[in-house]
């Protein structure tokens, strides 16, 4: 079955007709050409799919994509704007909380969520935060360090 | 002395190609773009171990709308391997393992492949099947490669084809019957490690498209473009020059993206069809069934000790599973060899390795984890012998661990290296203390336990590392290099040195993904020890460019050579004080004419001593680790509460990557150690997703982690670095190991250490401590 569908995705709305059994994150990929949220498993375990639908980080794998009609949405992509790097982008370069990057704008979309919640958010919370994302380069550490810097940086 | 803001060794450096990967733009396995034009590639895999097979409606789903081309083992009968061709790209007939490739199909759309696989039937008749080491070496075991005689590499291997030995590596060394008949303390003990999976998140896939009439481009996601180019050309009956393959970025490899494993499949069905891109892209489930596993070990290691607290012998025999291959594991079999008496100047010792073959899918190594697991049952066993002698497992360690100077092997003698400075440290980090054992509140008991490593490098005999510059108007500095960067930071590395090297800011240097169409590298190109390789052959190629601008200068000033020097991107005279932008030199050169070129090459080419088991050993990487657990006595539940784990990388050029890099290690250490296996019901793998088979999250982390880094200069590394991303884990899960052991008492020679292992182990000791009453 299709549906018509309409979206805002990184502040654009976009129209889509889709059938019942895409999920959002094919629809991204391969619809929008947005390839930042990554295929990691497809059964939610792994967070590379993660994305914010309407400021609650979800696994995209797991949402159908008729689910997503009048929703907002945001992808790694739209963390920096007009060119500018979002601090926690920043703080993640400067702080080695990337290595082979397949986690990384999963990571990131989680962090993002967590932050709009909590502003200075303490280790325990971001590790708590981010237990839904693996990364197998087993960056953990300064993933947390990067955010727990961003954060102070905001203020 | 001029002091250079482009001072960039030994300093903070990102990684370059962060920011990419932070904004989502970085092209990973399933990124390319190619437009509509792009067909879906989908395997049918053997669900089945050993088993006789047909397959049914093959003709009928080649002829399904949508079906561009369709390949059986009977269309394409071929065999591949990188030394020993033990493979088939499909299989024929026979199934030799559950995961086994039998048929690939491209099509226009992914659901239009799968329903094309969904409609061959496959037929099996069980055949006897030996899933694991014992069964594979007992008498009248069926034969995994009955033929192996008549493989192609036959003769590079050390094998017994029908009692399943695939091949052996052995060193010898003293006479170590004798000195186990007259040594004070002598014990022997069994230790074993599971089979695991490499589970990079980025699954296997990639892109192919036929050029011409018989050209192939491949854009993958591999470490080891070279060595992928030889086999899959060789198992196609190309000429691997028609064969270009681009690496993309790499979403995680830890070993599994160096050997050919589905991406031959991917080759093969791309030059079914008409100049077309395919593209291929496994799900995690796939990745899990039918990629690569790690061997599964079982060590047999028998020490003895004198009364003066030497150890003065070891026995060790080291058997693999490595599945129904050995090719991805030949080269770990000689590093196992040379580690595999532990680090220790151990007189007499006796090591023996031996790749078993089973029926389970083609084992590969794991970054590191082979020499972690032989340092899993060595390290543990120093602790038992120090226990049985009643001297402190540190100073047992002291005593009689390696030293700059010791000559182990005929040809190597070793180098001044850190591993002391290594245990110590760590040891300090986390207080360890030799008479320190267990502290218990209720039911939870902790303990701290240490262990050490060593880690081979070796130089593969006929690699050469190979590294281009060019500096022109419009690129201002290209590189190419035959390594590629999977996150440990390569590209990095690279930058900086350049950086360093001509006094360029680094915003110049872009270096060039790698691509065999660049160079024509021989396949055993090195995708190991980067550092090292490339290193060696940049700081080649920065002298020849700098000796190029600087020449080109001097006669365009009219000034003596020696006169000159570059300065944070500017040519300058020390005798004249003239100045001028390499950029502006560059783009404009002396106004006349077209603007110069500057191109320089450099290539390592290793020096390999001689054709034996330690002529290629260039140095050995050393590693400390110390760790405190908790355990609860009633559950056997372990919490890792501390870990810290030191390295030796001679100097540190990229001191927070190293760290990374540490921290990573630290995370699989504890990862492997705690909560990975791989498990299997007739020879099919059960753990096919991340929730039969976890990896450590954040949840799993230790509460403090120590990262150490210990500089010991290797005199010939560039600026007396060593590689370490290959030896980072090394100890960790001995030192996990014998901290429970002070915790509990119990001591746990089977990995992963489970709650269920600590509960029984603790439920035996229990028995006997009543028997005992």
């Amino acid at each position: 079955m299709k549906h018509d569908i309409t979206f805002t995705i990184n502040g654009e709305s976009v129209h889509l007709t889709v059938l019942s059994h895409q999920t959002l994150l094919e629809v991204i990929r391969n619809d929008l050409g947005l390839t930042g949220p990554k295929y990691g498993c497809s059964t939610g375990e792994c967070g590379a799919c993660s994305v914010l639908l309407d400021g609650e980080v979800v696994n995209s794998c797991l949402v159908l994509a008729p689910e997503a009609d009048g929703a907002e949405i945001m992808t790694v992509e739209g963390l920096s704007e007009d060119d500018e790097l979002h601090p926690l982008q920043k703080s993640f370069i400067d702080h080695h909380g990337v290595q082979c990057g397949y986690c990384a704008p999963g990571m990131l979309i989680s962090a993002k969520a967590l932050l709009s919640r909590t502003s200075r958010p303490h280790e325990e919370e971001i590790r708590e935060a981010l237990v839904g994302n693996l990364c197998r380069c087993g960056a953990y550490a300064d993933i947390i360090k990067s955010i727990q810097v961003a954060s102070r940086a905001r203020r | 002395m001029v002091m250079r803001k482009t001072h960039v060794i030994g300093k903070p450096f990102p990684l370059v190609e962060a920011q990419k990967k932070l904004t989502g733009v970085s092209c990973y396995a399933g990124d390319e773009r190619f437009g509509p034009e792009l067909l879906h590639a989908r395997i049918l895999f053997s669900e089945r171990g050993h088993a006789r097979f047909r397959l049914r409606g093959v003709e009928a789903a080649r002829k399904q709308e949508g079906v561009a081309a369709l390949l059986t083992g009977r269309d394409l009968h071929t065999r591949l391997g990188a030394v020993i061709e033990d493979r088939e790209l499909l299989a024929v007939d026979e199934v030799k393992y559950a995961g086994q490739p039998l048929a690939v199909v491209a099509a226009e759309s992914t659901e239009a492949a799968m329903q094309a696989l969904a409609m061959i039937q496959i037929e099996y008749e069980r055949l006897p099947g030996v899933y694991d080491i014992e069964s594979a070496l007992a008498p009248n075991a069926p034969p995994v490669h009955p033929h192996m005689a008549s493989y192609r590499g036959f003769d590079q291997v050390q094998a017994e084809p029908e009692r399943n030995l695939a091949h052996q590596v052995a060193f010898q060394r003293g006479d170590v019957e004798k000195a186990l008949a007259s040594a004070a303390f002598v014990l022997d003990h069994t230790y074993t490690a599971a089979p695991l999976q490499h589970a990079p998140m980025e699954t296997h896939g990639g892109v192919a498209q036929r050029q011409g009439k018989g050209g192939l481009i491949m854009w993958m996601h591999t470490q080891a473009p070279f060595l992928q180019r030889e086999v899959i050309a060789r198992a196609l009956h190309m000429d691997p020059k028609d064969l270009r393959i681009i690496t993309q970025c790499v979403g995680g490899s830890f070993g599994s993206k160096v050997f050919v494993s589905v991406e031959g499949l991917l080759a093969a069905i791309a030059r079914e069809v008409d100049n077309r891109p395919v593209r291929l892209h496994l799900t995690r489930e796939e990745e899990f069934r039918a990629v690569f596993m790690t061997p599964a070990m079982r060590a047999r290691v028998t020490m003895g000790l004198d009364d003066q607290g030497h150890i003065v012998a070891i026995r060790a025999i080291y058997d693999w599973n490595v599945g129904a291959s050995v090719d991805a594991f030949l080269m770990e079999m000689q590093r196992i060899a040379l580690a595999g008496a532990g680090p220790y100047a151990i007189p007499n010792a006796d090591i023996q390795v031996n790749a078993i073959y089973t029926h389970l899918l083609p084992a590969a190594p794991m970054r590191g984890l082979s020499i972690a697991q032989v340092h899993w049952a060595v390290e543990q066993h120093v602790d038992e012998l120090a226990e049985m002698a009643g001297v402190s497992p540190l100073a047992l360690r002291q005593r009689n661990l390696v030293k700059g100077g010791d000559q182990l092997f005929p040809n190597f003698v070793m180098h001044a290296n850190g591993l002391e400075s290594c245990v110590l440290e760590t040891a300090r980090a986390i207080d360890w203390q030799p008479d320190h054992q267990r502290e218990a509140s209720g039911a939870v008991a902790s303990g701290k336990g240490l262990a050490m490593g060593w880690s081979p490098i070796l130089v593969s005999p006929h690699c050469k590392s190979r590294a281009t510059i060019q500096c022109d108007g419009e690129n201002l500095c290209t590189v190419i290099v035959d390594g590629v960067d999977v996150g440990q930071g390569y590209y990095a590395f690279i930058t900086q040195l350049i950086s360093f090297e001509l006094n360029f800011p680094i915003e110049w240097i872009t270096v060039q993904p790698t691509d065999t169409g660049n160079y024509d590298s021989d396949w055993r190109a090195i995708y190991n020890n980067l550092l090292w390789s490339t290193g060696r052959a940049l700081l080649q190629a920065t002298a020849e460019l700098k000796r190029q601008i600087l020449s080109y200068v001097s006669e365009m000033w009219e000034e003596p050579m020696t006169n000159l020097d570059i300065v944070e991107g500017e040519v300058i005279s020390y005798a004249t004080k003239r100045r001028l932008s390499v950029l502006t030199l560059l783009q404009e050169g002396t106004g006349e004419g077209a603007p110069p070129v500057f191109r320089a090459a450099g290539v390592y080419e290793p020096e390999v001593k001689a054709e034996s088991l330690d002529g290629a050993l260039q140095s050995f990487a050393t590693t400390g680790y110390a760790a405190e657990v908790a355990v609860n006595l009633e559950t056997g539940d372990l919490t890792v509460l501390q870990l810290a784990g030191a390295a030796d990388v001679g100097h540190a050029i990229n001191p927070e990557g190293v760290k990374a890099q540490l921290k990573g290690g630290i995370i699989q250490g504890v990862s492997q150690t705690l909560l990975e296996e791989m498990r299997f019901k007739d020879g099919a793998p059960v753990t096919i997703d991340f929730m039969s088979y976890p990896i450590a999250t954040t949840a799993d982390m230790p509460q403090q982690i120590h990262p150490i880094v210990v500089e010991i200069p290797q005199s010939t590394g560039p600026y007396g670095a060593r590689d370490l991303s290959n030896h980072v884990l090394v100890g960790a899960s001995a030192a996990i190991g014998n901290a429970v052991y002070r915790a509990t008492g119990v001591r746990i020679r089977e990995l992963p250490i489970t709650p269920q292992r600590i509960y029984d182990a603790l439920q035996t000791q229990a028995k006997t401590v009543e028997g005992n009453c």
